[in-house]
């Protein structure tokens, strides 16, 4: 069964139609990377799936293990199992970072029934998983991304991740903004936690990501729809032609561009 | 002359007036009885009063307190009260404005540190007492401030000889019992010599079961603080929802001398601080800090006032309202920098967090500054919980209640963090967090 089924979904932010059909499967162990220009909806579809006010579906529906997703409040589809790597990760000065990711995970196994960890078994878990992408204790202590740079920031990201170990990951345009050196950081963590139970949704501008986080599907969005999907390959052969091969319109910043 | 002024006078007069009085030495006789006249004379302030703009006096306005004539009795039970909101060390504690010898104890009080009930000063420390009580908070100026002076006999002096140093904090608890509409006069006097430093803590609860009467405490604390000396001053304030609270603070600094105040208003139906620091001589620096956290129809008012009247001193003011509810919550700060005061640098700062629709935050920064060589900031703001950060939470598995909460104790810990780390802090971390919104759900520790 998949573990992510997206059905002919609409959805309107603001009045404005969005997401004008997407269907997409993902099966577990999969990791699917969705491209496409700027404005092509693929930020709302990560948003619509984490539960973000301000988004209407109007039609279509989205199974998460067979089950409902749409209905299910933020915090639900976490403890479900959905996770959503931020394309800005949000400052929250006053909250300490460890502290915050234990209310999380805590808050999660609650919800599954599961044992609470106490502070050191935690500790001890953090103190592992940070290791995956080189975030040091520093971090752990501070508050939540304030002042982190936007590396870290994404780092963070990808730490939080390895620490609540969802089924489904939906990282947003998290290679954006990052140099070479963060990038392979961010996609090693990304890469460790490739398991034969989770599914990944990579959304992202440029085809970069691509060479360090080989996906088994490649689909690409313009104007709220899926128009092409396809193995590796596709993505190569965006990066050749640009977004202009497929006639997309109105994409002038195509992934090759963007690399020259 | 409305009722309630009459009623306030009739209580005065009567005091005064009581047989056990007559032996009250001639000074404070007399400081009583001219601040009966300043009372009348002023009467009772209304909202067309700039000063009492944001406050509404509610019953006090009614006229039906009283202020208990014979000591607390059976007061033994409280002592669990007294623990619980307490930290170890020396304190006087007082039951419905009396005070209650059992509960109290000056053990342990650090050499050079003098603690005593008011009663006793009056009769051991009087010259002392004559020459500063009403001096700092005066009764011409304040109607509050005379009814207190008026009814003046309860209370504590605070006395550091110089060089003298407390390690652990001195405690002063106010408790009502709400059995009765009781009025409770408190006046509190702290002399710090030069080069003391001691930390003084106020608290006032209720040790009634919920839905108690109506109290009202109107308490007046006179700081004075010699050359060098330092005190760090909280105010903690959980009396029960239909208290009423009126107290005011004034400080008068010394040259160098550092006064750090620390206000938390949790409890309450209107609940009014007010705190005045001055400065007297040159190097001083002062801080106040408040943290308002209002839930249901509470009314909490903080008024700030700041004279730098001397060159080169510093002061930093933050303040931070958390309102809920209907609550609604009020800061007015007013700076003065007078012409000789050059060099001043001075910082003020109030921000309000709005959890529901109804509640209510009015700011009000006021600065006259005649001096020109001066760095003085200020800033307001009302806002509500962040809906990216509430999201992002949420998004990791934080449940919205759990999310809001953390989001607002996030806004509170500034202030609770600007106090040292110790008794005292951890006291009020656990006051807060039984205060804030959910409380009862998770208890959140940093």
């Amino acid at each position: 069964m998949a573990l992510l089924t997206v059905r002919n979904l609409h959805a309107r932010v603001a009045g404005k139609d969005i997401l004008k059909g997407i269907d997409l499967e993902v099966a577990p162990g999969e990791v699917h990377a969705i491209m496409g220009p700027n404005g092509s909806g693929k930020s709302t579809l990560a948003s619509v799936l984490a539960g973000r006010d301000g988004y209407e579906v109007t039609q279509g529906e989205v199974l998460f293990d067979g089950k409902p997703l749409l209905e299910l409040s933020p915090e639900a589809r976490a403890a479900a199992g959905v996770f959503l790597a931020f394309q800005y990760p949000v400052e929250i000065p006053g909250v300490g970072n460890i502290h915050f990711l234990r209310t999380a995970l805590n808050a999660q196994r609650r919800s599954k029934g599961l044992e609470e960890l106490d502070a050191m078994d935690f500790l001890q878990l953090a103190k592992e998983k940070s290791k995956l992408v080189q975030l040091d204790a520093a971090f752990m202590n501070r508050s939540v991304n304030e002042g982190f740079s936007g590396g870290e920031k994404k780092r963070n990201e990808i730490f939080q991740m390895a620490v609540l170990e969802p089924l489904l990951a939906i990282l947003d345009e998290t290679d954006s903004g990052l140099d070479i050196d963060a990038l392979r950081t961010v996609a090693g963590g990304v890469n460790a936690l490739r398991s034969p139970e989770r599914g990944m949704v990579l959304i992202t501008h440029y085809q970069r990501l691509l060479d360090y986080i080989v996906p088994d599907k490649v689909h690409v969005m313009s104007a709220g729809r899926i128009v092409r999907s396809g193995g590796r390959e596709l993505a190569l052969e965006l990066e050749q032609k640009g977004y202009g091969w497929l006639g997309l319109d109105g994409a002038k910043a195509s992934a090759a561009e963007a690399r020259r | 002359m409305t009722a309630a002024l009459a009623h306030y006078l009739d209580v005065a007069t009567r005091f005064q007036a009581a047989p056990e009085q007559a032996s009250a030495p001639q000074w404070l006789k007399r400081l009583r009885a001219d601040a009966l006249s300043h009372f009348e004379r002023q009467g009772l302030p209304t909202t067309r009063d700039e000063a009492w703009k944001y406050s509404r006096l509610g019953s006090i306005a009614e006229g039906t307190f009283l202020p208990r004539t014979e000591a607390p009795r059976d007061t033994a039970h409280l002592s669990a009260v007294v623990e619980r909101l307490g930290l170890p060390g020396p304190r006087l504690v007082f039951v419905d404005g009396r005070l209650a010898p059992e509960l109290s104890s000056v053990a342990g009080l650090p050499r050079g540190l003098t603690l005593k009930p008011l009663r006793d000063a009056v009769r051991e420390d009087g010259e002392l007492l004559e020459s500063l009580l009403g001096q700092r908070a005066l009764a011409k100026e304040h109607a509050f401030t005379a009814l207190n002076a008026a009814l003046l006999e309860e209370g504590a002096l605070l006395r550091l000889a110089p060089g003298a140093l407390s390690e652990v904090p001195v405690q002063l608890v106010f408790l009502t019992r709400g059995d009765a509409p009781v009025l409770s006069s408190p006046r509190i006097l702290v002399v710090a010599e030069e080069s003391s430093e001691a930390t003084l803590v106020e608290t006032y609860a209720s040790a009634g079961p919920a839905g108690s009467a109506a109290t009202f405490t109107n308490a007046v604390t006179e700081v004075t603080l010699g050359d060098n000396a330092s005190l760090h001053h909280y105010k903690v304030q959980v009396e029960a929802d239909a208290a009423l609270h009126l107290g005011a603070l004034h400080a008068r600094q010394g040259r160098d001398s550092r006064f750090a105040s620390h206000a938390f208003a949790f409890g309450g139906a209107m609940a009014r601080n007010e705190v005045h620091a001055a400065f007297a001589g040159e190097g001083g620096d002062a801080t106040l800090n408040g943290l308002y956290v209002g839930q249901g129809a509470q009314h909490l008012d903080n008024r700030t006032a700041l004279d730098h009247a001397v060159p080169r001193c510093t002061s930093r003011e933050l303040y931070k309202g958390v309102l809920d509810g209907q609550s609604r919550g009020t800061f007015h700060g007013l700076i003065r920098v007078r012409q000789d005061a050059q060099r001043t640098d001075s910082r003020q700062q109030n921000r309000n967090l709005l959890l529901s629709e109804s509640a209510q935050a009015d700011a009000k920064p006021q600065l006259e500054i005649f001096a020109d060589d001066v760095k003085c900031a200020h800033g307001a703001a009302v806002g509500r919980l962040d809906a990216q950060a509430l999201f992002y939470l949420r998004s990791r598995g934080v449940p919205q209640a759990e999310a809001e909460r953390l989001l607002t104790y996030a806004f509170a810990r500034e202030v609770v963090e600007a106090v040292p780390a110790g008794p005292v802090r951890a006291n009020i971390e656990a006051l807060l967090a039984l205060k804030l919104p959910g409380a009862a759900q998770r208890e959140v520790t940093a």
